[in-house]
């Protein structure tokens, strides 16, 4: 397997957080989202039917809940395919409804007001 | 069955002959309605409403007419003749045959009174005659509290190894109205069972466009209501309140359910956050908790098209033969064409595990 290399991706304050921005990187479709000051990257390519997963919204939904309740959480940690709306953590590129399906993630670098991604 | 197959039949309809045997289960105010009431069809007829279609030749096995001029199903000895002796069943689980069109009627008082006079009939009248027997608990859906107090009353009785309602129902089944029912199912250990009817009264359409117009049409489509329960009832999450719960569909076909299960996974995927308390997929919660009867099975010209079909769904452990006797579209179990390695399963072993029922050489053990 190819090593990863880094990219620079953008600089960080043009990121806000609740905020993103696509970029061609390496070939690749990539989404960067700052997450309350956290940057995560994601290909943007769903697991699904290789829709356009990063121009989905990034919102909250109703987390598992035992007691038959809705319970709304995770608010600006879950995007949702713009195609077919499956939802993903941004941070670890898990499916909500499947944690066995996960969409491609990058390792993300800030140096310097500068994000970089491993690819 | 005479090829050493045992049998468990699970849907078999017993009658009455006239309503008017119900009379000593009911409370005075409620025996008027048989004595001076109104009915649809004469005294001696059970008070329901009726769906509007009807079987242009009637819906009875036309040799089923017992010798005494009763209606078909209304005789015991010529039910043992034709069909427990016949075919050698092991067990017959009781459906009953009109007791389940209470769920039409507006009055739930009434129709919780009809249900329990129903049940304690069929306790006297069928389940004291013949060991082989097991019977259904009719309750009326309409009536969440009477048919809670009705599965207190008598769903312990040990010939009672379901509560039963119509398909034909207000609301799909998962929805919390009705959830006091399966609570009180699930606290005796009984399974619930949808058996198609109801198709009236103050029940929905059995087609979401409208009232089918002929016979044909609405048998043809009996399983729509089976598939508006199935999916209601995964996606309310009534079996991750009962973990113990199973759910019998009864005569609504069964090729249709890969299909329903197959779109339910997959919205599943993008729609879960409706539905935040399932913690499998729908075909998961399909696969441990719902049962189908096999009659009226579909009929391919190629048989082997079917097999695929219930392939999908685990047919094996998951389909409960019923012939429906004394009904027209009766299935024989000596015709019926199912993967020889299943039979023993669909023929026997998955009713004997659901409804707990001890192998007939334990029975004999024991005496």
């Amino acid at each position: 397997m190819k090593s990863a290399e880094r990219f620079f991706a953008c600089r960080a304050d043009e990121v806000p957080p609740g905020g993103r921005v696509l970029r061609e990187i390496d070939g690749k479709s990539v989404g960067v989202f700052n997450v309350a000051g956290k940057f995560f990257a994601l290909h943007n390519r769903c697991p699904h039917k290789g829709g356009a997963l990063c121009l989905g919204p990034v919102t909250g939904t109703n987390v598992s809940s035992d007691d038959f309740r809705y319970v709304y959480s995770r608010q600006g940690r879950v995007i949702r395919c713009a195609w077919h709306g499956w939802e993903f953590e941004l941070e670890s590129g898990r499916a909500l409804a499947d944690p066995t399906v996960r969409a491609k993630t990058f390792p993300v670098v800030v140096e310097e007001g500068n994000v970089y991604l491993m690819i | 069955m005479k090829n050493g197959v045992s049998l468990i039949d699970c849907d078999v309809h017993n009658s009455w002959a006239d309503s008017r045997e119900l009379l000593p289960f009911l409370d005075p105010y409620f025996r008027d309605f048989l004595e001076r009431g109104e009915l649809p069809g004469g005294r001696g007829s059970f008070p329901h409403a009726h769906r509007p279609w009807l079987h242009p030749e009637g819906f009875m096995r036309t040799d089923a007419f017992p010798p005494d001029g009763g209606p078909p199903g209304s005789s015991y000895e010529f039910l043992r003749e034709q069909l427990l002796d016949r075919y050698d069943v092991e067990y017959a689980i009781l459906t009953g045959d009109e007791a389940i069109e209470v769920s039409t009627l507006a009055n739930p008082r009434l129709a919780s009174a009809l249900a329990s006079a129903a049940n304690d009939w069929t306790i006297e009248t069928w389940l004291a005659r013949d060991s082989r027997l097991r019977a259904s608990l009719v309750v009326a859906p309409q009536d969440p509290e009477g048919a809670v107090a009705e599965i207190h009353r008598r769903g312990e009785h040990p010939g009672f190894v379901q509560v039963l309602v119509s398909t034909g129902s207000q609301r799909p089944y998962g929805d919390p109205c009705y959830h006091p029912i399966w609570a009180a199912a699930a606290e005796v250990g009984l399974p619930i069972a949808a058996h198609l009817g109801g198709q009236g009264g103050v029940n929905s359409n059995p087609t979401g466009c409208g009232p089918p117009t002929f016979f044909l049409e609405a048998h043809a489509l009996l399983c729509e209501t089976g598939m508006g329960h199935v999916a209601s009832l995964i996606c309310h999450g009534v079996f991750e309140r009962w973990p113990g719960l199973r759910f019998v569909l009864i005569e609504a076909g069964v090729a249709w359910l890969p299909a329903i299960l197959w779109r339910l996974d997959a919205d599943y995927k993008a729609l879960r956050k409706e539905t935040p308390w399932l913690k499998m997929l729908p075909s998961e919660y399909a696969a441990k908790h719902i049962r189908l009867s096999t009659q009226p099975l579909e009929q391919p010209k190629d048989t082997r098209q079917l097999w695929n079909v219930l392939e999908t769904i685990d047919g094996e452990h998951t389909l409960l033969y019923a012939s429906d006797y004394p009904h027209w579209d009766f299935d024989d179990p000596t015709l019926l064409h199912l993967p020889p390695a299943w039979k023993e399963r669909i023929f026997s072993e998955n009713a004997r595990e659901l409804y707990g029922l001890p192998a007939r050489a334990e029975v004999a053990l024991a005496r």
